[in-house]
Parts: C-alpha cells; sequence; structure tokens
C-alpha cells in the first residue's frame, strides 16, 4: 500500500466514523426537529466528510456531500424546515456516501441514478428556499455595499512538519483560499534547510497572503480548519480602519457566522484533544499484540515452574520480577481492546427507523449505558445477534397500533438497548413493551416438536429457554408465540461462541427481555487454578468468592447431600471428581471454592486449590468446541492443559441433570451421574494428562 | 509518476514524468544528489511532468541552492509546462521558476 492508499484508507475509516455520528444525529433530529446542536452536529459532519473528501481525493463524495450540506446550512439559517422527507433523504444519501467511499475497492459502488434523483429531491427542498434567498440576498445588498463588506486580510501560513505526512497537500489549501477573492502570495524558503539535511517528506516552505474577500474570517479560517492543528495560521485584517465582515452588523448573517466560529472552535478543540491522546492502528496489529502476550504469559509460567523447581534465590527474585511485568503487560493490552459498545449501538437506530416505517409502527428506541467497554472482538461479533433480536422484537414483539389502542397501551412502542457490568461479564439486554411471550403456547409447541415430554414439569424460565432451541421457530410458531423463535437459535449459537449466555423473560401483554451475558475479554482472563487428582482446571477468578475447607465430618453432616453449612447458610456444592468421574483418592479435607452463578452461589469442590494464574484462553479443537461446560483450555508452565470451567453453564447443566431424573430431586444426584455421549471422556482428563495438548487448538 | 536520471559524458538530465508528489520525494532526493555529486551539468526536464507538489518544488530549490554553493551548473531543460507554471504562480512560486529556467 503507497502512501496515497495509506491515506485514503485513514479517511475512510474516519469517514465511517463520521457516518456512524451522522446517521445517530439525522435520527435524534427527527425525534427532536427543533434542536439546533443537532442541526449543528449534522451540517458539521457533512462539512467535514466534504472537506477532507476532497482533499483526499473523493471529488465524487465531496460533491454529493456538498448538496446536503446546503440543504442543512438552510436549515441552521432558518429558511429550511426538519421534514421526514429532508431525514429520509439525507439517510438514503448517506447509504450512497457510505457506498462511495468503497468504491475504490470494487466491492461497493454508488447507484448513480439514485444518487441523480436523491440530488433532485434535495433541491426540490432548497429550491423552495431560493426565491426568499434571492429578495433576501436584494434587501442586503444596498447595506452590505455602504457597510463595505469586502476586507483586506493579511494570512500567515506555515505548515508544521507532520502536515504533508497527514496527507494534506498546501497547494490544495492556497488554490481554495484564492477562490475566496483576490490574492498576491509570496513563498518564503527561509526555513528551508541544505539539500543533505532536507527530510524529505517535510514542508519547509511558509506563505504570506493578502486577500481581498468579502468572506469574512471564518471563511478563511474554515479552509484551514482540517489542518488548524499542525500549522501556524495568523489571519489579521490589513486595516483595523476597514470595516470588519465577521463583525459586521447585518442582522440575519452575523448569527450564522458566529455559530460557524463557535462550530470550527469547537471541531479544533476536539481535533487538538484527540491528536493529543490517541492514536489509529489496524485492529489486526492489536490482535497480534494480543496473541504475542498471550504467548508471553505461557512463557513466563513455564518460567516460573522452572525457578520454583530450581530452588535458587536470584532465578526465583527474576521469575518473580517478570511475573510482574507479563501481567502488567497483560492488563495494559487487554485495556487497550477495549472499546465502548456506542458504535455498535447507535447503527441500530437506524434499523429501527427503517423497520419503524416500513412496519407502520411508531417506536421509540432508548440507549442505555453506550459507554460499557467489551473487548474488541466480543464487540464485532455481537453486531448480528443484536439485530436478530431487535428485528424479531420489531416485527412480532412491538404489536400493531389498533392492538396497541385496543390494550390502552401508549401509542409509540418501546425498545430499550441496555448494557452494563456484572463482575467480570456484561449485561446487554434488548427489551421491548410489546405483547410477551405466551409461556403455555411455547410449552405446548415444545410438546409437538417432541423437545420436552407432555409431562414434563418446567419453571417459565425453561419454557422460555426452548424458545433457543434450534429448529423450534416454525411459521406457525410465529403467529402463535409473536415470531419470538425467529433466528433465536442462531443467537444462540452467535453468543455462546462468545462464550456468553442468553436469558430470556417475559410478561404477557407487557413485553419481553432478552439478556446476553458476555464476557469481557475472549483471550486472557484471572483464573484460579485448582486440582483433582491429576487433573487441572481453571475457574474465572472474577466469579468466586472465597474458599472454604470441606472434611468428612461436613460431609457426615450432610446426610448424603451435596451441601455444606457456611455461616449459618446451606451451599449447595459440586464435585469435580464426581463430575468429571476422575478415578483417584480423595483427600481428608477438601476444597471448596465458592463461586457466583447466574444460577445463585454454589461450591465447587477440588482437591488442592494452586493459586491464581493468568490464563490465555486457548479455544478447544473442532470436536470438544461444543462442550457446553468447558469455555476453553490453557496451558500451564509444566506444560500440561487445564479446562477452564464456565461455572454458570456447569451449574446449569447439573441442574438440568437433575431435572431429567426427577424434578425435585437436589444436586445430590450428580455423584453417580454417568458421562454423555458427545462429551470428552472425563476419564481421560485424569489418566493420560499428557494426552491433553491434543484438545487444544492453537489457532 | 516516474523519475528518470539519464547520464552522459558532459550532462546528467533529470526526468519528472506525471504528478510528483510525497511518495516520489525521498528517490526525487536520491537522484538529485546523485546528479550533482557527479560533477557534471545538471539538467532538470519538467516537460512531462504534470502536477509538482510543494515536497518536489523545495526539493528543486533546494538543489539549486546547493548547485550554486558547489558551482555545479543546474538549469530547467526548457520553461516548465503551462499548467505546473500557473499551479507554482498560485502559490507564489512564480519567481523561482521564472528565474532558474
Amino acid at each position: 500500500m503507497d502512501q496515497v492508499d495509506r491515506f485514503k484508507q485513514s479517511f475512510r475509516e474516519e469517514a465511517r466514523e463520521i457516518l456512524v455520528e451522522l446517521e445517530s444525529a439525522l435520527l435524534e433530529l427527527n425525534e427532536n426537529r427543533d434542536d439546533l446542536e443537532l442541526v449543528g452536529r449534522v451540517f458539521r459532519a457533512m462539512h467535514t466528510l466534504k472537506g477532507s473528501g476532497a482533499m483526499f481525493g473523493f471529488d465524487r463524495l465531496a460533491a454529493f456531500t456538498h448538496h446536503l450540506e446546503t440543504a442543512f446550512d438552510e436549515v441552521r439559517n432558518g429558511r429550511l424546515l426538519i421534514t421526514s422527507q429532508l431525514i429520509d433523504l439525507a439517510l438514503a444519501a448517506l447509504d450512497q456516501i457510505k457506498a462511495m467511499l468503497e468504491e475504490d475497492s470494487g466491492s461497493v459502488v454508488a447507484d448513480s441514478s439514485v444518487c441523480a434523483e436523491i440530488l433532485a429531491r434535495v433541491r426540490e427542498l432548497t429550491g423552495a428556499t431560493e426565491k426568499h434567498k434571492v429578495e433576501r440576498e436584494q434587501d442586503e445588498a444596498p447595506l452590505a455595499e455602504a457597510k463595505g463588506a469586502v476586507s483586506e486580510w493579511r494570512i500567515r501560513f506555515a505548515p508544521g512538519p507532520e502536515l504533508m505526512q497527514n496527507g494534506a497537500d498546501p497547494l490544495l489549501l492556497l488554490r481554495e483560499l484564492k477562490q475566496l477573492g483576490e490574492m498576491r502570495i509570496t513563498a518564503s524558503m527561509a526555513a528551508m534547510p541544505p539539500l543533505v539535511e532536507l527530510e524529505p517528506e517535510r514542508c519547509y516552505v511558509s506563505w504570506e497572503m493578502v486577500l481581498s474577500t468579502a468572506g469574512g474570517q471564518d471563511a478563511i479560517r474554515d479552509v484551514f480548519i482540517f489542518v488548524e492543528d499542525c500549522c501556524e495560521l495568523t489571519i489579521e485584517p490589513v486595516s483595523s480602519m476597514m470595516p470588519c465582515a465577521t463583525t459586521c452588523t447585518v442582522e440575519g448573517t452575523a448569527t450564522p457566522l458566529e455559530e460557524q466560529r463557535a462550530i470550527s472552535g469547537g471541531r479544533r478543540t476536539s481535533d487538538k484533544a484527540d491528536n493529543a491522546s490517541s492514536l489509529r492502528v489496524p485492529a489486526a496489529k492489536l490482535d497480534q499484540y494480543v496473541d504475542l502476550v498471550g504467548e508471553l504469559v505461557t512463557v513466563q509460567a513455564r518460567v516460573s515452574e522452572i525457578a520454583m523447581r530450581r530452588d535458587d534465590v536470584e532465578i526465583t527474585a527474576v521469575a518473580e520480577e517478570i511475573e510482574r511485568l507479563t501481567s502488567a503487560l497483560r492488563e495494559n493490552s487487554m485495556t487497550i481492546r477495549m472499546t465502548p459498545i456506542r458504535g455498535t449501538f447507535e447503527k441500530f437506530r437506524r434499523l429501527v427507523h427503517d423497520l419503524a416505517r416500513d412496519l407502520g409502527k411508531d417506536v421509540e428506541l432508548t440507549i442505555e449505558g453506550a459507554d460499557t467497554e467489551l473487548d474488541k472482538t466480543v464487540i464485532d461479533r455481537l453486531s448480528d445477534p443484536l439485530m436478530h433480536l431487535i428485528r424479531n422484537s420489531m416485527d412480532h414483539g412491538i404489536e400493531p397500533a389498533d392492538v396497541r389502542a385496543a390494550c390502552e397501551k401508549v401509542a409509540t412502542a418501546s425498545i430499550r438497548l441496555s448494557a452494563r457490568y456484572a463482575g467480570g461479564s456484561v449485561l446487554i439486554a434488548v427489551s421491548d413493551d410489546g405483547g410477551g411471550i405466551d409461556a403455555e403456547a411455547v410449552r405446548r409447541r415444545a410438546i409437538e416438536k417432541g423437545l420436552v415430554s407432555a409431562d414434563q414439569q418446567l419453571t417459565e424460565k425453561e419454557i422460555f429457554g426452548l424458545i433457543l432451541e434450534p429448529g423450534f421457530s416454525t411459521a406457525k410458531l410465529v403467529t402463535d408465540l409473536s415470531g419470538r423463535g425467529v433466528g433465536m437459535d442462531v443467537v444462540r449459537q452467535s453468543v455462546e461462541a462468545l462464550r456468553g449466555t442468553i436469558d430470556v423473560a417475559s410478561k404477557p401483554g407487557q413485553g419481553t427481555s432478552v439478556t446476553l451475558r458476555l464476557p469481557l475479554t475472549l483471550a486472557i482472563i484471572d483464573g484460579l487454578l485448582v486440582s483433582v487428582g491429576d487433573a487441572y482446571f481453571v475457574l474465572p477468578l472474577t466469579n468466586t468468592l472465597e474458599c472454604i475447607e470441606l472434611t468428612r465430618e461436613d460431609i457426615a453432616k450432610a446426610n448424603g447431600k451435596h451441601v455444606v453449612e457456611m455461616r449459618g447458610e446451606i451451599l449447595p456444592y459440586i464435585r469435580l471428581r464426581d463430575y468429571f468421574n476422575i478415578h483417584s483418592e480423595r483427600p481428608e479435607i477438601e476444597q471448596i471454592m465458592v463461586v457466583e452463578t447466574e444460577e445463585g452461589r454454589y461450591g465447587f469442590v477440588v482437591d488442592q486449590v494452586l493459586g491464581d494464574h493468568q490464563t490465555v484462553i486457548k479455544n478447544l479443537g473442532r470436536l470438544y468446541r461444543h462442550v457446553p461446560f468447558v469455555s476453553g483450555a490453557t496451558i500451564l508452565g509444566n506444560g500440561t492443559v487445564a479446562l477452564i470451567l464456565d461455572p454458570h453453564r456447569l451449574v446449569r447443566d447439573v441442574l438440568r441433570a437433575g431435572t431429567q431424573v426427577g424434578r425435585g430431586s437436589s444436586v445430590t444426584g450428580i455423584g453417580s451421574r454417568q458421562p454423555k455421549d458427545g462429551w470428552p471422556a472425563q476419564a481421560k482428563i485424569s489418566s493420560a494428562q499428557e494426552k491433553m495438548p491434543a484438545l487444544v487448538n492453537n489457532d | 509518476m516516474s523519475l528518470v536520471l539519464v547520464e552522459s559524458e558532459a550532462t546528467n538530465v533529470i526526468r519528472l514524468e506525471g504528478s510528483i508528489g510525497i511518495d516520489s520525494a525521498a528517490e526525487l532526493k536520491k537522484l538529485l544528489i546523485l546528479a550533482l555529486e557527479s560533477g557534471k551539468k545538471v539538467r532538470v526536464s519538467l516537460e512531462r511532468a504534470a502536477d509538482l507538489d510543494v515536497t518536489a518544488v523545495q526539493l528543486l530549490w533546494a538543489v539549486w541552492g546547493q548547485a550554486k554553493r558547489s558551482q555545479v551548473e543546474l538549469a530547467l531543460t526548457e520553461a516548465a509546462p503551462e499548467g505546473i507554471s500557473m499551479a507554482l504562480a498560485d502559490a507564489g512560486f512564480e519567481k523561482f521558476l521564472v528565474s532558474e529556467s
């Protein structure tokens, strides 16, 4: 990729962000049509797109955006009203701008006929204001002439060292400046070093100009708006005796100019902050960085292991120092990958707007917790499941207007998209105030489908969980259940691939809420390393509350139940030895890891707690990828493999197994539980530890 | 865009073709130094150049100063094409090209 391509790519990335912001501002403006701040946001975004687009050679995009910018300039000046038609036109134009942005790649091409139609309709809208504009200009002309609106300005422009490297071309700026009026220009080579010392990609030239223009200082400053942070720029009136265009007292022009100045000022401030505090890095480089940190963590574990075996004070000290640094590096690398979910959330405003229009429903989308941060990989893969959920809500959850009216519900339906932290996870919920799910209809359908038996007792939560089963959704079901089955198995697969879980809650007539619990990161976690016999397991530290002992006496007191008394409360526990069918001698005193799960507080009984462990998550091989209660594996310092357990799913699995053998039985049934077909042979885990690496997918 | 150095017994000709911008600045500097160090006359041809950006202009300016100091004869082969002259004039470089060509 040559430098020009790199600049273009950089512009594309920035433009994509601007388009997200623009789309969001347009949709908000549709709801709050008198909000001048929103009009300013829209205008500013279009102005930036146009200016930067032209600078980086996206001429078609710049020209197209120019017409839209003009329309919103009319809105700013109170000469054009915001209407649904204008918003829809602007949104349609946005789609074309997106296509123009990607045209170089050849994958997408903007539709010329659609673009022409959009422009014609924009002109129709703005044309209505033309007459008024002409009359206004005629009224103002004598006044402007009397005030002597053409002024002379002395401009000094000295590009900073990085201006050209950022893709800006000073000659293009000077050409644009010349269009404002009559200009005398002198280039100064005073800063030019000798040829051998000259850095070829740096600009050493500076310019002095005298410009006669009616445009005013803001118009001059606008030419340099995108480079002002990397240049020295002074603009002074040549004679203070001459009337100044920016402070002209013509009412009606002073306000827009002031506003423009405020906008320019605001943007400059924001640019400076961005330049000072952020750096754009390709995601692939970041992934590579995190992978390397992961490898380093694994190697560090080996160093610590060796240091411990050698019992050498010096090596131990170095190993501890490496461990400390590796830990800091790991935390740092994880922080870098964390991104606010705002971008993903905001793009659903458009989906809701378009679907509401197509379905003839009045729906308002509320977004909460958009600043919640998640690992970039998680965010990237979250878009599709969330889209499915919102579509379902819009299409089938929200009732038609007449049904809502008959139920005496507010006419405007609501969909709420929210995110919040919960321990080491993030909860993302899509809630609506629609018709809700008919639990009885789901149960009947599940029986018909053979998913449950007719006499099986299910809680409401379990019934709603059935809609996530593959093949549950059918056309008939869509009618019966407000379509809640559509795409839900796809959602489940996507969320489970992210090591997440789904919870469905619904009340008939009041609405449905689907909550996704997702891990903050998919790369490295803080874990607690435990052992049972020869096998090692890792439990995520964020869910682990404390560790207590389990003595033979405690076991005897429980009368065969898998429970223990903990500070006056009964704690059910799962013995990993039994769960994984590990055949080795049980120690006199076992350890219970108390873990907070979605199903409540549970204990996990192990032989030994070996301590905290920076756990680099390796995907399981294809054969074992769908084992529900294992979220991955990790390689320990001694080269052996430990399974990373998912406590939520493990408990859920045990509870489900209990349900299968007869509702009402407690978790005590798991001790004699036999392995299921298709699960990893647990015996192998304990007896053939050396075979474990075969389970791990190093990709 | 391309940069060509044509060497003959007495003269080195550097030919600039197409749009000469920041991408070719490093290469242009290398060629100019090479041409100067040979001690031969140096001629710069802009006949086939479509556009010059600031990096190219300032390199030509610097090589002109260096040639003067090293007493190497340096000149344009002929007047720059009209498009380039106009663009440079717009950017305040008019005198620079006229005086050197």
